[in-house]
């Protein structure tokens, strides 16, 4: 082991040799250590720097070496010591030597930070988000609404064949069932309606205004008074506007959520799993709003709500044993046939098809008609 | 002079297994903090010429680059949602050209992170530096991209040695210029079988990690072999299989997890039933047992366990497996022209890496 050959002091503990970088030029230079009042290096006699103890700092290095740079220095100035006892020597030296260090301290703050942004984008997700979709929905134009409706029939009409059914008297009796919910709820006449053939026992709206009732229902239902509930019940989604409001309401806390769980690979089941959970209670409200709308169509027309719940009864059965509440993304339908049947009345108007026309309706899917 | 490398393995383990876990709880928003952990193990065990190289970047310039960059990409996406849909109904190919504005923000964003990644690298006290345009390179990258398409891939030793130059000749190393010598045909003289093979491997599944590994073999080969600092000169001896045993280890890793994980959920399965209380068979009814919310939880730990191991595994091979092995093939001829450099050069912002990120470029191996 060198000692600094003039500038070391008697008094300075063992200098050693490091291997210097100035920070201005590549050069690797060999110098003698020596530790006075702060750290001198020395090279071939002459003093390269002197730095305080107090402003050295840690540089990462390769396992078994010091590493260590100067707040006085140019940034990029590295000392390099190899030797074990002088780097030791130094370390004892350096009070402040690991504050530039990212480390437990550091990791804390991250981790509270992230909870923090997490706690927050789960607040806009349950409050901002339905709150936004809710002030939104309205301002979208018609026009946009149905180029969206547009693309949505393109693809419900490959999932379910797609075949319309619409013998003439069937399709007479289905416009004048459509019709009279229309009037006597005040939507316009821009309103589309068709019977699809699926054997899928299901009816559903899409933004724009367009009404999908699919032939597996039908075949399900025992008398008109139970389709124009539900039919009346979609045409309040479309009142509501909730394809649009969900559309944006799925867009924003897919892409909130999705933020959220960035880069751990295989996030798409968790972003999944969780978008359902929060998006169901979501769903679940705007069901129960179109039920409202239902139940006070049917009203207005002197029609009971009641077969509406029967037949969505007699499709799903009891869901309260095999579902899980939070997770669905409609209310059980035994509370909903509970709530219709509260609503129950006699009948005060005109019954809304005559029997025969039932009969079409109910035979719309058959090519010939033959009643 | 060869290049040496002298991180411990067991060391970089615990490091992707520790930031792994945090990454779980702090929802993945640590990433910018292992990344930056990860790359500052590699580089400072990089040994060339006896002196170890240091990365000087943080999370926290991650961080910033990426939050930039997602002011920036979320209205580009939801201006993108609105012209889109626009578009798409006059013609189906209407959406292209904002198609082509996402591929040119993606390249762009490629450009930037190596600016990052270079002007982060220090060796000797000198740093590396970029200059040059994002955009330009973007463009250039656009229309190689073009004849991609056209002649099916064919064109791509031309197009990466194009690229490459570009790159090189606005890379530095203090006042020491790069440069980039590699030649398209060189490329596709050692890699030119491995075309036909591509689309037999898309249905042979077992055949493509084969072809993967001797592209990517062959690719690195060439690459370090046409860099150029001054007089400074690469060479890579890596040979065509050097790579093949790590994609097939992370392949085995991940198949000996996912037996670990479906054995898991048998386990938590039959826990969960016996203590139901309800008779086995009836439990095992799809409707039931796929709705009970104990079971629920218990394979969704699980399945985020598997997750982070998944990451561990690839991070260990696929990272700093694969970094040794180019390291150990990598020769660097007259380095003595490095031995006097002066330092130049500013540094770059990370808004490259945050690009990269939120549009999911692939990054290579440390991004170069």
């Amino acid at each position: 082991m060198d000692s600094g050959p003039q500038n070391a002091s008697p008094s300075a503990g063992a200098g050693g040799s490091a291997i210097y970088f100035d920070g201005t030029s590549s050069r690797r230079r060999l110098v003698t250590l020596a530790f006075n009042d702060g750290l001198a290096l020395h090279e071939d006699g002459h003093t390269l720097a002197a730095w305080s103890f107090a402003d050295i700092r840690r540089a990462d290095s390769p396992s078994g070496a010091l590493r260590v740079t100067c707040l006085t220095a140019p940034a990029l100035a590295r000392l390099e010591i190899r030797d074990a006892a002088v780097a030791a020597e130094l370390i004892s030296r350096c009070a402040r030597l690991d504050e530039n260090i990212p480390g437990r301290h550091g990791t804390a703050r991250i981790v509270g930070w992230s909870l923090g942004a997490t706690v927050s984008i789960v607040a806009v997700v349950l409050f901002g988000v339905p709150l936004a979709a809710d002030r939104l929905a309205p301002l979208v134009p018609q026009a946009l609404e149905r180029r969206l409706g547009d693309v949505a029939e393109g693809q419900v009409k490959t999932l379910f064949g797609g075949k319309t059914c619409n013998n003439a008297s069937g399709q007479a009796a289905f416009t004048k069932l459509v019709d009279a919910i229309r009037k006597s709820t005040g939507l316009d006449t821009s309103i589309q309606s068709e019977v699809l053939a699926t054997p899928v026992p299901n009816a559903f709206a899409l933004p724009g205004g367009r009404v999908y009732l699919f032939s597996g229902l039908l075949a399900k239902a025992e008398n008109a008074d139970e389709i124009a509930g539900i039919l009346a019940h979609e045409l309040g989604h479309l009142r509501h506007r909730d394809g649009t409001r969900n559309l944006i309401y799925n867009g924003g806390t897919s892409f909130l959520i999705g933020l959220l769980f960035g880069d751990i690979t295989g996030s798409g089941a968790l972003i999944f799993a969780s978008r359902s959970l929060v998006t169901a209670s979501y769903s679940r409200e705007a069901e129960q709003n179109a039920d409202t709308f239902a139940i006070d169509a049917m009203r207005r027309l002197g029609r009971s709500p009641k077969p509406m719940g029967e037949l969505m009864f007699r499709v799903t059965g009891k869901e309260g044993d095999r579902s899980l509440s939070v997770l669905s993304n409609h209310p059980l339908t035994e509370d909903r046939l509970a709530r219709m049947s509260q609503e129950d009345r006699p009948p005060s108007g005109p019954p809304l098809l005559t029997p025969s026309e039932w009969a079409s309706l109910k035979a719309i899917c058959s090519s010939d008609s033959k009643i | 002079m060869p290049v040496s490398f002298s991180g411990d393995r067991g060391e970089f383990f615990g490091l992707v297994t520790r930031g792994a876990a945090l990454e779980l709880i702090t929802v993945g928003f640590y990433r910018f903090w292992l990344t930056t952990d990860i790359r500052r193990h590699l580089w400072s065990n990089t040994h060339i010429d006896g002196d170890a190289a240091e990365y000087t970047g943080r999370g926290k310039e991650l961080l910033i680059g990426f939050l930039i960059a997602l002011a920036i990409i979320v209205p580009v996406y939801v201006a993108y949602f609105v012209a889109s849909l626009e578009a798409e109904r006059y013609k189906a190919f209407a959406s292209f050209p904002l198609l082509a504005f996402f591929y040119l923000f993606g390249q762009f964003a490629i450009y930037r992170a190596r600016r990052y990644r270079l002007t982060r690298t220090v060796w000797r006290g000198v740093r590396f530096w970029m200059s040059g345009s994002g955009w330009a390179y973007a463009g250039q990258a656009a229309l190689w991209g073009l004849l991609m398409i056209l002649t099916l891939g064919l064109i791509l030793p031309w197009r990466e040695a194009a690229l490459e130059r570009y790159k090189m000749r606005h890379s530095y190393y203090g006042d020491l210029q790069g440069s980039f010598e590699g030649r398209g045909w060189d490329f596709f003289k050692r890699g030119w079988w491995l075309w036909p093979l591509a689309p037999i491997a898309l249905y042979v599944t077992p055949l493509a990690p084969f072809v993967y590994a001797a592209f990517k073999a062959v690719e690195w080969r060439w690459w370090l072999s046409g860099i150029r600092f001054g007089d400074v000169r690469l060479e890579s001896t890596m040979r065509r299989g050097a790579l093949i045993g790590l994609y097939w280890k992370v392949i085995g890793w991940v198949l000996v997890l996912a037996v670990v994980f479906a054995a898991y959920l048998a386990l938590c399965s039959g826990l969960v039933a016996s203590m139901s209380g309800m008779p086995i068979g009836q439990f095992f009814a799809p409707q039931v047992f796929l709705k009970s919310i104990p079971l629920l939880i218990l394979a969704g730990l699980g399945y985020l366990v598997f997750a982070l191991a998944i990451n561990v595994v690839m991070r260990v091979y696929l990272l700093r497996d694969l970094w040794v092995r180019v390291l150990a093939s990598t020769i660097v001829h007259d380095i003595e022209a490095a031995a006097n450099v002066s330092a130049r050069g500013e540094m770059a912002n990370a808004l490259g890496e945050g690009f990269a990120d939120g549009l999911d470029v692939g990054l290579d191996v440390g991004g170069f």
